[in-house]
């Protein structure tokens, strides 16, 4: 065994490491932009005490959740309550892991995807590992034994297997015109023949509606539905558990929100960047910023989307997705085809 | 396969601990954790063996496969279901067939499954009161079966034996990817294929059907 498993141990490590950081730090500072975007559509002032601006908000809020008591309801079922929040954090993470946030750089003589795994189905595994996100929110509302957590739990269970499918479908789209799963040959293609958002616009908005509801973000949050089951699935949480459940629905907004900006808007890839001639650690540079920069700009319209849009009746989501936007993705998906067939792609 | 049969024992002695200790709840754990990564660090390029990852997977598999069956409670023999489909879908990426893998993932765990924890949760079943009340000739004909299927196993593995388990380097390039997969599909198995779908068409409007007798 040479130095080969080593340098893919080391590199991986450091990738995971970098990428897990910069992701949990995203999570709590969403929390503090949430808040202050929602206080300034409400024209309210939001959290401006702690630190400058209220920039210290969310370590405040950390260090509350860690000393809070953690209960566990006594008819609850004990395993299954505890590993819950795990079960619905730990697929938003990994689902980052096949996203690619830049282009490949050479670093110590060896080429480095910016990607944590270079997989061949990468979209697949998106979908796989997106679907797995159920469990969570259902185990929870069942573990609780409380009845307005079990139709929290019931209601997730449905709405994410009706969403799946017109996310599905919209996918399609993106695959035919690359004709790969790799996410990279989808840039590669976008930066070669233009961002797919431009001839799939329809696709994109069935994507981003799915989105929010595989998030379980307003408008479709039913699973937690305040004013309906109290909490809905986490009604029985409290302390780090229930913080665990937001960090889990913010980590799912931002991989939805990259999987948007790498399907639809081109992910890393900068239109004209290579007439400015620069270096490829710079290009590279600030190709990864263009990167976070369209991935914050689809966090910023989820929040926007929640602070403007009532929630949806049961049956309103449940038509919405199975009458609107399943029939309008196979439209969409012939049109795909139609386009694809005349050579204009 | 040091490493392999090193993290077993340590799960043994670790579970051997909390059997015996209940009270003790940090330092078996602990020691596990400690145990287990210096094993890792002493025998890291087991981690590049393929026999270390089947053997892995397949210690799961038949674990959970058997708490599936064991477990008192409908809601947790479910999800140690989903744990062993999972080690199956890790079974067919050794086998080199992603595609099929990431499908195993989607289909099973991901669709299907959610499907039982639906019906488990809807049902709320507390324990398995109606299941336990076997009748004898059930018992004595599962033993019988299990005793003959173990004895098929038995023979498909000593006739298997002179095989190599594993030969990537045989496999034809691009091996289960989509692309292979999908032009199978649609050239040789076509007809299989669009019978499938039929079937399964037929199957959901009949499903329709018996549940709604008034179609308004």
């Amino acid at each position: 065994m040479d130095g080969g498993l080593q340098r893919v141990i080391v590199e991986a490590s450091i990738k995971i490491g970098v990428v897990f950081g910069v992701i949990m730090t995203t999570i709590a500072y969403m929390t503090w932009v949430e808040r202050r975007v929602s206080a300034w559509i409400q024209d309210r002032r939001g959290p401006n005490r702690v630190g400058p601006f209220g920039l210290l908000q969310p370590l405040a809020d950390g260090i509350k959740f860690m000393f809070k008591e953690a209960i566990v309801p006594a008819q609850a079922h004990r395993a299954i309550y505890l590993l819950a929040p795990a079960i619905l954090f730990v697929p938003a993470m990994i689902t980052f892991s096949v996203v690619p946030f830049g282009p490949p750089i050479r670093a110590f003589g060896f080429e480095i995807p910016l990607q944590i795994a270079a997989v061949d189905n990468g979209v697949l595994i998106i979908l796989a590992f997106s679907s797995m996100s159920v469990y969570g929110i259902a185990l929870a509302g069942w573990a609780s034994n409380n009845k307005y957590s079990l139709m929290g739990g019931l209601r997730s269970s449905a709405q994410m297997i009706s969403y799946e499918l017109a996310m599905g479908i919209a996918l399609v789209g993106v695959l035919m015109s690359a004709g790969s799963l790799r996410l990279t040959d989808i840039v590669a293609y976008q930066a070669a023949h233009g961002w797919n958002v431009l001839w799939q616009l329809p696709g994109f908005l069935i994507f981003m509606t799915a989105a929010f509801a595989e998030t379980n973000r307003l408008p479709f949050d039913l699973p937690e539905a305040e004013t309906e089951l109290v909490a809905g699935y986490h009604t029985e949480y409290s302390g780090m558990r229930f913080s665990m459940f937001y960090m889990a629905e913010y980590a799912n907004m931002i991989t939805a929100s990259a999987l948007a900006a790498t399907l639809y808007f081109g992910g890393y890839h900068v239109p004209g960047l290579h007439l400015l001639r620069l270096s490829e650690t710079l290009a590279a540079i600030v190709q990864v910023l263009a990167f976070a920069l369209k991935v914050g700009f689809f966090l910023f319209v989820y929040v926007w989307v929640r602070w403007t849009l009532p929630r949806f009746r049961y049956d309103q989501l449940m038509n919405l997705g199975w009458k609107m936007l399943l029939p309008a993705g196979l439209v969409h998906l012939m049109w795909v085809a139609f386009i694809i067939l005349m050579g204009w792609a | 396969m040091t490493l392999l049969i090193g993290l077993i024992v340590v799960l043994v002695a670790f579970s051997l601990l909390r059997a015996f200790l209940p009270e003790q709840k940090f330092v078996p754990v602990t020691l596990a954790l400690l145990a287990a990564a210096v094993l890792v660090g002493l025998h890291y390029e087991d981690l590049a063996r393929v026999e270390f990852w089947a053997g892995t997977i397949g210690f799961v598999a038949i674990l959970s496969a058997l708490l599936i069956v064991m477990h008192p409670n409908p809601m947790v023999s479910v999800l140690f279901l989903i744990l062993n489909l999972f080690c199956v879908a890790l079974f067919y990426l050794l086998l080199q067939a992603e595609f099929l893998a990431v499908l195993q993932v989607i289909i099973y765990a991901g669709a299907i499954m959610v499907l039982f924890v639906f019906v488990v949760m809807l049902l709320n079943l507390r324990a398995e009161e109606t299941l336990r009340a076997a009748t004898a000739l059930q018992r004595w004909g599962a033993l019988a079966l299990g005793i003959v299927f173990a004895g098929v196993l038995f023979w498909a593995i000593q006739n298997r034996a002179d095989r190599p388990f594993f030969q990537p380097e045989t496999f034809k390039q691009g091996f289960g990817t989509a692309r292979d997969l999908g032009w199978l599909l649609f050239t040789k198995y076509v007809f299989a294929f669009e019978a499938a779908s039929v079937l399964l068409v037929a199957a959901m409007v009949g499903a329709v059907m018996l549940a709604k007798r008034r179609l308004d």
